[in-house]
């Protein structure tokens, strides 16, 4: 075994134990140590990618190195390391570029718990990545939503609270309906390490005994996890979590946590089930429709929203909705969409958080439409990158939305009978995106009249004057163009890493 | 001719464009030669280009898989760039002087002249994604165009303009997965290149997805019911309205709609389903809608885009029928529609900024005070109206001859409602062109002081766009057979 | 070389345009249209001197000899191509005469409307055009200059600049537009179905593929018949015409009823037997349909005449109504009955005019313009009077006037020609419309010499100068003389009739 393979077990570990050391360190301190393990985590994933690359299979790491089916393993495949390495870039560039709200917003005695929350998340989303312990995976999903109540909450107002507790709720009644799935997987099959299980559901199956219990596991399972992840109708929670929550944990949970839960989704379907059973299952068509569903009713919630932040939070609803309809398209083309929407709706999505920050900062930190008139002047960077997303949103050619729309519709053409409910719904869908992220574009770049100019008082922002930020806003849309313009060798992988899944 | 002369004449406007407003002109004059030194230069290398034809495809970008960005300069494309580049330089001359009252030049002229390469980019697409690509592209660098003034009402019309553009390429783009999907390749083929043995029984499908596709990228050339965002779009200033919003953004519209449908989706398999018959029935209405629209509209420029709308169905008209003489039809009306349609809306454009008048009702008299104008916006109604003798009759002629011979009946009716039109334009056209003359006996001249002919920034455009109504309209021999030798590979 | 037989086209035209120009430019200068008597005399010398030598030329181009010539092609195989042939000589011919007769009284007429300039350029262009239309040889060709007649007689009609005359030229605008496109939609057919667009007596269509297509082709046919048909003002697209007479200066509406709307009824004789053919339409709901519109255009003409009070109005109904007796002719597709179509077409042409003419010196002698201020007239301008007598008999038909003749024919051929109901129907209308005629011009002539007691007698005369006078009576001769010595008319006309059919 070579020393690289330790590295996802390090990486989890790491972040892990980052956590309770930065809550007996100061905000600062506790801000350096967060940055530092991000990135580290970051370049060991990198490692693991590199490494899995050249040798081009996946590898099974044993805790302790007891086998199953008492050990607990890690599972490193293409995918799960290329997951790793975005979702670590995005935190990273999230922390970043929220830094200024996160020291206004949060108590100064509170500052260092936010970075154990976000500690705990990594190590969280990092374990949901890899690991092949579906009751493993059980834990960490608990944790994650801990952690992400607390990134909720700790920006305390009315409203906060109140959405972090919806947020435990859906997320609770989530993780139970989850929990009862594993367990009924558990109580078929008689193993928690998923390759196990895989072996046994498939004889099961097979046999044609115990089919639905089996199917009962998988849709427990599957409404679980959408509930967690805000599949419509289960969204009603993420607005107000979203909005009203601070910068990088509005980015981060909409970039990041859904996206984990949907990750572990894709891991149950080829790794836990096989993906042939769950296509018999028709468990994919409820989702296919809910999805579709989503993508309509989030962008119409989305145009009547006032609320910049509610806006973006709403996008969000509908992009979820693309992601579950790739799954159901019942095709590994379908998944490789989704997969790809998964990284491209992240970093654009935590681009447009971060940007419309700036844009509501010099607008007098209202971020009601009406006030954003001409923002796009007094924040140029914020502007553009507000426009990058929005047109990558929209799935405008040379951004990354542009390429999953692309593969998705793909997908569809090649798929029987769903072929023109997915295409019209990504049309009308790609409409109504435009409807309401253009029309914030056109606003921001209306110039503002003089006079109100004086009388509220707005101020202007140079990038000199929020190095990081500005840095975070650059990378960030370098990285969409790079997803938007190159996206071939991340298709390639992530067709590489699937085939290693199944 | 080298290929890479198709990259550069795409990338000198959009690279010498951007950094207008960066660039300290010392004057005003300066500006301008930059500007009409860069434009005339592309037009000179496009025009150029077309004569030496490169006959190797270029290609410039991978995106993913097999997709690409890549260019090929063929017949149809030809037409199209010949167009546009013959146009963009005079268009140019004359807002100069047309934009000294609207402000924010460099901005403006930065746009103006990005389009330009925008342009040509779809022109000398290779395959359906890069078209594609340059079509969501000119959406984007146009909108600040219609924006410029800022007012509240630019706002609105950019808006809608906006969504029905992205809205439209949006159906587009699934007619464009299709062809990648079903295609034997992506690349323009004369005939098509769908794969019948991977299409098999699913012929309806097809037809479902053209007729999507046909309608998303028939927005911007305003088929109705996707029609209204045009006449909105005319607040822009004079120059936008005439070069893009009559010629380059519309016919862009078109030439996509005849490239999927002679050349992706091809027509032996559309011809006579009912997919050709929905979507005649839609271009016929269009036809007949516009015209009584801008027969309604009291506004100048939207009386104009009114009768875009309408004429640009005239050559949608030509597209949907289907047959190689529909092509040429379609194709001719594009070439001189362009001529007349940009003629009468730099008439407009020369006074609104003589006169400051927008209403068609203010106009009275005026054609004494700035006849040459006037005689010039006289003409080139005539040839919308389709007199013989200007080139509004040949395209009309050859689009009325095809739909005969196509011995379609729904054709038929696509023929009564090009001259139900005509008699509409002679109505709306002709009431300005009188009333500008003849205002009635007691009319006072002394309340348009002040108001005379424009310069000869604004006059040689309009001259020449005369001299070439003219000439096409008489001659037009070597046009025509030019495109029918395009049309013929369609066989 | 045959090209100087369109001298008479091109000369009148570019003598027309000169004269537009400098009117033009003169106005931008900002002087008035109104030039002194030096001027006014030098206009009068170039004007007349044009007229007399186009018209010239253009009867000797017609009589000499067929002649034709390529001008150039419009489109690959459509050639603007011209050809004098029988009809087109006849046509020539009539409107010359008019035309030339007109100049002289207009000389008179135009003091008193002003911007002479203009009107004689218009009138000048307007004749280059007519020649031009008659000598076509093929149906684009005749397109075209029925288009350019279209655009370029607008202007004489709303010459006064009033607010209702330029109603009034829109109207006859889009009229004749709605005509000319109705026109084309059926070229577009016939460039399908035929050989050839040049006039070929008999027609060019191709029968075999004609046949097939049969139900479309008739459309075509029907619509380019109505199309054509609202020039010379047919049901239903006559309404042009009594809006467009009163307004327009009376040697306007001479021309414009007198010849203009003739060259509707060319159009109509081009395509049914030039081009068509009357095989393809004979029995069919064509010939049907458009005799039954001819037939009720004649009556209703006739009958709106009647109610009508404004003189010139009046006349223009009779127009209506007269010009279908022609069109009646066309339909009736008898050999009989189209040379009596040619026959009338001669006729009215001179007869109208005369009327229009003097309706004309009505207005410029004492500025009357309705019907019942007329009474008492024919004390003070007896010799007017008597011309519109001449003339009005010459309308009705009472021997040995011409109208007679013409009438004659036609009603001989209706019920020669072999087409069931109207073979009757038709003659009786017409008599029914001759009646009518009767009744609403020859009151004018009894109430003018016969006013009663109560108008005073003994005025002075109002009878106009010799510039009117002369012109008035040359056309009512000429609406008399050939009633009484028809032969050489009727011989020339029968004498291709028949290849016609």
């Amino acid at each position: 075994m070579q020393f690289v393979q330790n590295f996802p077990f390090f990486s989890i570990i790491l972040s892990l134990f980052s956590g309770p050391l930065s809550s007996i360190l100061g905000g600062k301190k506790a801000k350096w140590v967060n940055i530092a393990v991000i990135s580290i985590v970051g370049c060991l994933s990198v490692a693991v990618l590199a490494f899995v690359l050249s040798t081009g299979e996946e590898y099974v790491y044993m805790m302790g190195h007891f086998p199953a089916p008492w050990g607990n393993e890690i599972r490193v495949g293409i995918l799960e390391a290329l997951m790793a390495v975005f979702f670590c870039l995005i935190m990273l560039l999230s922390m970043l570029g929220g830094e200024k709200e996160r020291e206004q917003e949060i108590e100064e005695s509170k500052q260092n718990l936010y970075y154990v929350m976000v500690d705990l998340l990594l190590c969280s989303l990092l374990a949901l990545i890899y690991t092949n312990d579906i009751f493993t995976a059980y834990v960490f999903v608990e944790i994650n939503t801990i952690s992400a109540c607390g990134l909720i909450m700790i920006r305390q107002n009315g409203r906060t609270i109140e959405a972090a507790t919806r947020y435990m709720i859906m997320s609770l009644l989530g993780s139970g309906l989850l929990l009862l799935g594993i367990c009924f997987l558990y109580d078929l099959t008689g193993h928690l390490l998923m390759s196990n299980i895989q072996e046994k559901v498939r004889e099961l199956y097979e046999t044609g005994g115990y089919h639905i219990p089996l199917i009962v596991a998988l849709g427990l399972m599957s409404v679980g996890l959408a509930i967690k992840s805000a599949l419509f109708p289960f969204h009603s929670w993420l607005p107000d979590a979203y909005g009203y929550s601070t910068l990088s944990s509005a980015a981060i949970l909409s970039s990041l946590v859904s996206k984990g839960y949907i990750f572990l989704l894709v891991k149950i379907f080829y790794r836990v089930i096989g993906f042939d059973i769950v296509r018999d299952s028709r468990v994919v068509d409820v989702l296919f429709v809910f999805g579709i569903a989503g993508m309509i009713m989030g962008s119409l919630s989305a145009i009547r929203e006032n609320n910049i932040r509610r806006m973006i939070a709403y996008s969000s609803v509908a992009q979820i909705g693309y992601i579950y309809m790739g799954f159901g398209l019942e095709t590994t083309a379908g998944v490789i969409a989704s997969l790809y929407h998964i990284i491209s709706h992240a970093a654009t999505k935590s681009l447009l958080f971060v940007a419309a920050s700036g844009i509501t900062d010099v607008s007098g930190d209202s971020t009601s439409f009406f006030d954003l008139t001409g923002a796009g002047y007094r924040n140029k960077l914020a502007g553009v990158a507000f426009t990058v997303g929005s047109l990558s949103m929209v799935g405008v050619p040379m951004f990354a939305g542009f390429i999953s729309k692309l593969l998705f519709a793909q997908a569809a053409v090649e798929s029987v009978n769903k072929i023109l409910p997915t295409l019209i719904a990504l049309a009308i869908s790609t409409i109504l995106n435009a409807v309401y992220f253009m029309k914030t574009v056109i606003r921001i770049y209306t110039p503002e009249k003089r006079k109100v100019l004086k009388q509220k008082q707005y101020t202007t922002v140079k990038m000199k004057d929020q190095p990081v930020k500005s840095a975070a806003l650059i990378c960030f849309i370098a990285l969409n163009l790079f997803l938007g313009l190159f996206s071939e060798p991340i298709i390639e992988l992530i067709q590489a890493g699937l085939e290693m899944f199944a | 001719m080298n290929a890479s002369i198709m990259v550069i004449v795409i990338l000198l406007p959009i690279l010498a464009g951007a950094p207008i407003p960066l660039i300290p002109f010392k004057n005003r004059t300066q500006m301008m030669v930059y500007i009409e030194g860069i434009v005339l230069l592309n037009s000179i290398l496009v025009i150029a280009m077309l004569f030496h034809r490169p006959e190797e495809a270029l290609v410039l970008f991978k995106f993913t898989g097999n997709l690409s960005i890549s260019f090929r300069l063929d017949g149809l494309g030809t037409v199209f760039a010949g167009i546009v580049s013959a146009l963009w330089p005079l268009a140019t001359l004359y807002s100069f002087e047309y934009m000294k009252h609207e402000g924010h030049e460099k901005y403006f002229f930065m746009f103006y002249v990005i389009t330009y390469g925008v342009t040509l980019g779809i022109a000398l697409a290779e395959d359906i994604l890069t078209m594609y690509f340059f079509y969501e592209m000119l959406t984007l660098v146009t909108l600040p165009l219609i924006l410029h003034t800022l007012s509240r009402e630019a706002v609105l019309a950019s808006r809608t303009y906006l969504y029905y553009s992205l809205g439209g390429a949006a159906f587009a783009f699934i007619g464009m997965v299709f062809v990648l999907t079903y295609g034997t390749t992506s690349v323009f083929t004369p005939g098509g290149v769908i794969d019948l043995a991977k299409l098999g029984d699913r012929k309806n499908l097809l037809l479902i997805i053209y007729v999507i596709c046909f309608c998303g990228f028939s927005v911007k050339s305003a088929m109705w019911p996707f029609s209204s965002w045009l006449p909105k779009a005319g607040v822009a200033p004079t120059p936008v309205t005439a070069l893009l919003h009559a010629v380059a953004v519309v016919k862009a519209g078109a030439f996509t709609t005849i490239r999927v449908t002679y050349y992706s989706f091809g027509t032996e398999l559309l011809r006579g389903t009912w997919a050709q018959y929905l979507l005649m029935t839609l271009v016929i209405f269009t036809i007949v809608y516009g015209c009584s629209r801008a027969l309604k509209e009291t506004h100048l420029k939207r009386r104009l885009a009114w009768s875009t709308v309408s004429n640009l169905s005239y050559i949608l008209f030509g597209v949907v029928l289907m047959t190689p003489a529909g092509l040429v039809g379609a194709l001719s009306h594009m070439v001189f529609h362009a001529v007349m349609k940009i003629c009468s809306f730099f008439c407009a454009g020369a006074v609104i900024y003589k006169s400051g008048k927008n209403y068609i009702h203010e106009l009275e008299g005026m054609g004494r005070k700035m006849p040459k104008v006037f005689v010039i916006f006289t003409i080139s109604g005539l040839a919308l109206m389709g007199v013989p003798g200007l080139c509004g009759f040949i395209s009309k002629w050859n689009l009325a001859k095809a739909a005969v011979e196509s011995q379609n009946p729904l054709a038929y009716v696509g023929v009564a409602a090009l001259l139900v039109s005509a008699l509409l334009t002679a109505i709306y056209m002709m009431t300005i062109s009188v009333r500008a003359f003849f205002p009635g006996k007691n009319f006072d001249y002394n309340s348009l002081k002040g108001v005379e002919d424009p310069n000869w920034m604004m006059l040689l455009p309009l001259v020449l766009f005369v001299i070439a109504m003219f000439v096409f309209g008489l001659h037009s021999e070597p046009v025509i057979s030019g495109l029918e030798t395009i049309a013929s590979a369609m066989q | 070389m045959n090209g100087w037989i369109l001298l008479p086209v091109f000369l009148p035209a570019g003598a027309g345009a000169i004269l537009l120009v400098s009117s033009f430019l003169e106005h931008l200068k900002g002087k008035e249209d109104r030039p002194g008597r030096e001027e006014l005399h030098r206009l009068h010398v170039f004007v007349g001197a044009i007229l007399l030598i186009s018209a010239a030329l253009a009867l000797i181009a017609a009589w000499t000899g067929d002649r034709s010539v390529t001008l150039f092609y419009l489109m690959k195989d459509i050639p603007v191509y011209f050809r004098i042939d029988e009809v087109g000589r006849l046509f020539v011919t009539f409107v010359s005469i008019v035309w030339v007769a007109v100049l002289f009284y207009s000389f008179v007429y135009m003091k008193h409307e002003g911007e002479e300039k203009r009107f004689f350029g218009f009138y000048l262009l307007v004749y280059g055009i007519l020649v031009g239309l008659d000598f076509a040889g093929n149906l684009v060709t005749m397109y075209l200059f029925y288009e350019l007649m279209t655009l370029a007689s607008m202007p004489l009609v709303l010459h006064n600049g009033s607010r209702e005359a330029i109603m009034a030229a829109l109207k006859y605008l889009f009229y004749s537009m709605c005509g000319a496109y109705m026109g084309l939609f059926g070229i577009f057919f016939l460039y399908r179905y035929c050989d050839t667009l040049a006039f070929t007596a008999g027609g060019t269509l191709n029968l075999a593929a004609a046949q097939e297509n049969s139900t479309i082709l008739l459309i075509a046919v029907f619509v380019m018949l109505v199309g054509f048909g609202a020039k010379a003002g047919m049901f239903p697209l006559h309404a042009w015409l009594p809006a467009a007479h009163p307004v327009a200066p009376s040697p306007a509406s001479a021309v414009l009823s007198g010849v203009i709307v003739k060259s509707g009824v060319l159009a109509a004789i081009r395509v049914v037997y030039y081009l068509v053919g009357t095989e393809f339409l004979r029995g069919t709901w064509v010939q049907t349909a458009w005799l039954t519109l001819t037939l009720l255009t004649v009556f209703m003409g006739s009958m709106l005449a009647y109610r009508e009070p404004v003189f010139k109005k009046r006349l223009a109904y009779s127009t209506v109504s007269q010009v279908s007796y022609i069109l009646f002719g066309l339909a009736a597709m008898s050999e009989t009955s189209v040379t009596g179509a040619l026959l009338q077409t001669v006729f009215h042409a001179f007869t109208k005019c005369a009327l229009f003419l003097t309706a004309g010196i009505f207005i410029f002698q004492c500025g009357k313009t309705r019907v019942d201020e007329l009474s008492g007239i024919g004390k003070k301008m007896p010799v007017t009077l008597w011309c519109y007598t001449f003339a009005s008999l010459a309308l009705i038909g009472i021997p040995p006037a011409s109208g007679f003749i013409s009438k004659w024919y036609l009603a001989e051929g209706a019920l020669e020609a072999d087409m069931g109901v109207f073979g009757w129907l038709g003659p009786v209308v017409l008599l029914v419309s001759a009646l009518l005629t009767a009744g609403y011009l020859l009151p004018i002539t009894m109430r003018g010499f016969f006013p009663g007691k109560e108008d005073g007698t003994g005025e002075a005369s109002l009878e106009p100068s010799k510039g009117m006078l002369i012109p008035l009576m040359v056309l009512a001769a000429l609406a008399i003389l050939p009633g009484i010595f028809p032969n050489p008319l009727i011989r020339y006309i029968q004498q291709f009739v028949s290849a016609l059919l």
